[in-house]
């Protein structure tokens, strides 16, 4: 039955080319119900896929401290206004952090300013970036060439790009010598990282930018946590430990916001986010989203699944709305497909009749009208396909929604357009078999 | 031993309260390599009696032994692969495939055999049965870019690319002028002559009858008369051709 495949997908082929506007036409259901399907699931996942893809090699393992609070809030949207950017955080509390707080696996202040450095005669504008030793680990840096810097040492690690700037493209600096400022440091790595903020940036042991700047307060603290999924635990703990050293969360209520903002009455002067959601705001690209999840209160408790399901609730509708379009759009194809095959097995009576004169059984006739309702779906399913490819890039891009299309979408988009021809086409094609040959051959 | 034998054979058709008996009762006897010519005006049955014996019909009452096994009552499935092997058929209509190539129309058959016979296989041999009817040049030729005769001598390339023992033929000059009417003639005879095919040929022509080497007449789903007939030569002119020609 199966062995004339090749000569059924033939004969299918040759009369569906033989009205190709009609055929074309009965195609319309399963291309634009394909096209739909693509689409929905290329939504569906891409939203997901950029989150997960966000936090992906770290995992949620990060945490964010930041000196200061740019919470934007007013007594119009409820919130407690943020203090602003005052640099609020100390090496003192680094070290508390550091003691107080169970499971952490790296932690590195961050301190930064804006400054030339010279190699020789070659004087560059760089960003100089102080850090701990375990920056590197927690960031999964890519040092070609060298190593990090030792911690409290004059070594630095700078950026591809000004390297290239200030001793040539391509070049190996490793074991040069730099000046920032009055200080000398010994060069030890490349970073080779695509981010922005390593390209032209040089990172010094954090101690040493203290001194030369005569720094106190820093601008961040990074944690990394010992085991994926502890950093909203973290965080929790880092806010405790740092309300109960800055004095705050416990002053008399003066706010209107107690409420959202948790124990605390006074807000915060700094601010923890966890990697997971920075990841969400970064993966909601328009900046109508970013500035709503920024000012979402307990934003830095969200956790992965959260940050997923509430990626997943605003894909619902659009999944619904496809969805649907994709329901009716395939039924109404199927039917075309039944229709119009309906209509070749009128069409074609006297050719059944000669058939099956000719000696095939009528589960050779089924196969064959079979054969063509599968090909015809099949072929409007791949039309379908491309565009859905595009559709999905559009509707991507126009909404600045993130789309991903895999292997197995297509594939489930085409195995649905195989089972709509397969179950349309069973009733004409039993019709077929079941023709009388003797009224089939006299049919004129 | 005889290709066919037929015993009490009766078909009847229900139609409301009207019964129509197609064929009441007819036995008969058809040797291997017989000619036989079945003629009978419109509606005495020729038709009904030429699906039994095709394998295409079951009779309602009477025995069918073809090759000397009853078939008057085996599965549809059995039937079809007697048609495939055993039997050609030739229409009235040729009923060729349109925009289908006349070598793809004599394969046609060929699809169905079982075990299924490779791709190459199948065009080889039908390549073969286009050449005995003098066709190999218009294999590529569609059904509308051949006269009536180049579409019955495809048709009848077709009934034999099986090598059946039987070709039932169903009117087959029926569409054709009198001249390609006995070429098809001829071929029929040369058929049964060279490959001992055994030949069933129904016509309401007695001047085509003329040709097999017995004539069975029906009337009403009887046979009247069942006559060896000495068959006329293709070399000879047809009547008509003599009248134009006196003329
Ligand atoms: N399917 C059918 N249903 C009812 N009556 C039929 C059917 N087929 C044939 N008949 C009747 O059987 C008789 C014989 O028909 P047929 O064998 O076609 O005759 P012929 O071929 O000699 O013209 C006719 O009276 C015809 O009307
Ligand atoms: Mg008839």
């Amino acid at each position: 039955m199966f062995a004339l495949m090749p000569v059924n997908i033939r004969l299918a082929l040759r009369s569906l080319s033989r009205n190709r506007l009609r055929t074309l036409l009965t195609m319309l259901g399963m291309i634009i119900g394909v096209a739909a399907v693509l689409t929905m699931v290329a939504l569906g996942t891409g939203a997901r896929a950029s989150v997960e893809g966000e936090v992906g090699s770290a995992g949620t393992k990060l945490v964010f401290v930041h000196s200061g609070n740019y919470i934007r809030g007013g007594a119009s949207v409820g919130i407690e206004e943020g203090s602003g950017g005052a640099d609020t955080l100390t090496l003192a509390d680094m070290n508390a952090i550091k003691s107080e707080v169970q499971g952490i696996k790296f932690i590195s202040p961050g301190l930064s300013t804006r400054t030339s450095v010279t190699v020789g005669a070659t004087k560059a504008f760089a960003k100089i970036e102080g850090v701990a030793p375990a920056y590197s680990d927690a960031y999964s840096w890519d040092l070609k060439p060298g190593k990090m810097f030792e911690d409290n040492s004059s070594q630095a690690v700078v950026g591809r790009a000004l390297a290239d700037q200030l001793f040539g493209k391509g070049s190996n600096p490793v074991g040069k010598s730099m000046q920032i400022r009055d200080q000398v440091f010994e060069i030890v790595g490349v970073t080779s990282g695509e981010s922005e903020d390593h390209k032209d940036t040089v990172f010094v042991p954090y101690q040493k930018l203290q001194s030369a700047l005569g720094m106190q307060n820093i601008k961040e603290i990074v944690i990394a946590a010992d085991k994926a999924g502890e950093a909203s635990r973290i965080g929790e703990d880092v806010k405790k430990v740092l309300r109960k050293r800055h004095g705050q969360g416990n002053g008399a209520a003066k706010s209107y916001l107690s409420a959202q903002a948790g124990s605390g009455t006074s807000p915060d002067d700094f601010t923890v986010e966890t990697q997971a959601a920075q990841a969400l705001t970064k993966g909601l690209y328009t900046p109508a989203a970013a500035f709503a999840l920024a000012n979402l209160p307990k934003l830095d408790e969200v956790n992965l699944e959260e940050m997923a399901d509430t990626l997943d609730h605003a894909s619902d509708t659009m999944t619904a709305l496809l969805a649907s379009i994709a329901g009716v759009s395939l039924i109404v194809g199927g039917i075309g497909i039944m229709n119009i095959m309906l209509v070749s097995v009128t069409e074609r009576t006297r050719e059944i009749g000669l058939r099956v004169a000719s000696g095939a059984r009528s589960s050779d006739v089924a196969m064959q009208f079979l054969i063509e309702a599968v090909t015809l779906s099949v072929l409007g399913g791949l039309i379908g396909l491309v565009l859905g490819l595009v559709a999905s890039r559009l509707i991507g891009w126009s909404l600045a929604w993130p789309v991903s299309v895999s292997f197995a979408a297509m594939g489930l988009a085409m195995g649905i357009a195989a089972a709509v021809g397969l179950v349309f086409g069973i009733y004409p094609a039993r019709r077929a078999s079941l023709l009388d040959p003797i009224d089939a051959l006299r049919t004129e | 031993m005889s290709i066919i034998s037929l015993q009490g054979l009766k078909k009847t058709y229900k139609l409301g309260d009207n019964i129509v008996q197609a064929l009441a009762g007819v036995t008969l006897d058809i040797a291997q390599g017989e000619f036989v010519a079945i003629t009978g005006p419109s509606g005495s049955g020729k038709s009904t009696m030429m699906h039994i014996l095709g394998c295409l019909d079951r009779p309602t009452e009477g025995k069918y032994m073809l090759n000397g096994k009853d078939v008057s009552s085996l599965p549809r499935d059995e039937l079809a692969d007697i048609r495939n092997k055993q039997i050609g058929f030739v229409f009235q209509g040729f009923n060729l495939l349109p925009r289908t190539t006349a070598v793809e129309n004599v394969e046609v058959p060929l699809l169905y055999t079982r075990p299924v016979m490779p791709a190459a296989e199948r065009r080889e041999r039908a390549m073969k049965a286009l050449t005995a009817m003098g066709l190999q040049d218009r294999y590529d030729h569609h059904p509308n870019q051949l006269s009536g005769g180049q579409q019955q001598r495809v048709a009848i390339a077709r009934a034999l690319v099986n090598e059946p023992t039987l070709i039932l033929a169903d009117e087959p000059t029926g569409n054709l002028d009198t001249k390609t009417s006995i070429e098809v003639m001829r071929i029929l005879q040369e058929l049964r002559e060279e490959k001992g095919i055994t030949i069933v040929l129904i016509t309401h022509e007695p001047d085509i009858a003329a040709y097999g080497t017995r004539i069975i007449a029906v009337r009403d789903g009887k046979i009247l008369s069942d006559e060896p007939n000495t068959p006329r030569s293709t070399l000879e002119m047809a009547p008509e051709q003599i009248m134009v020609t006196a003329n």
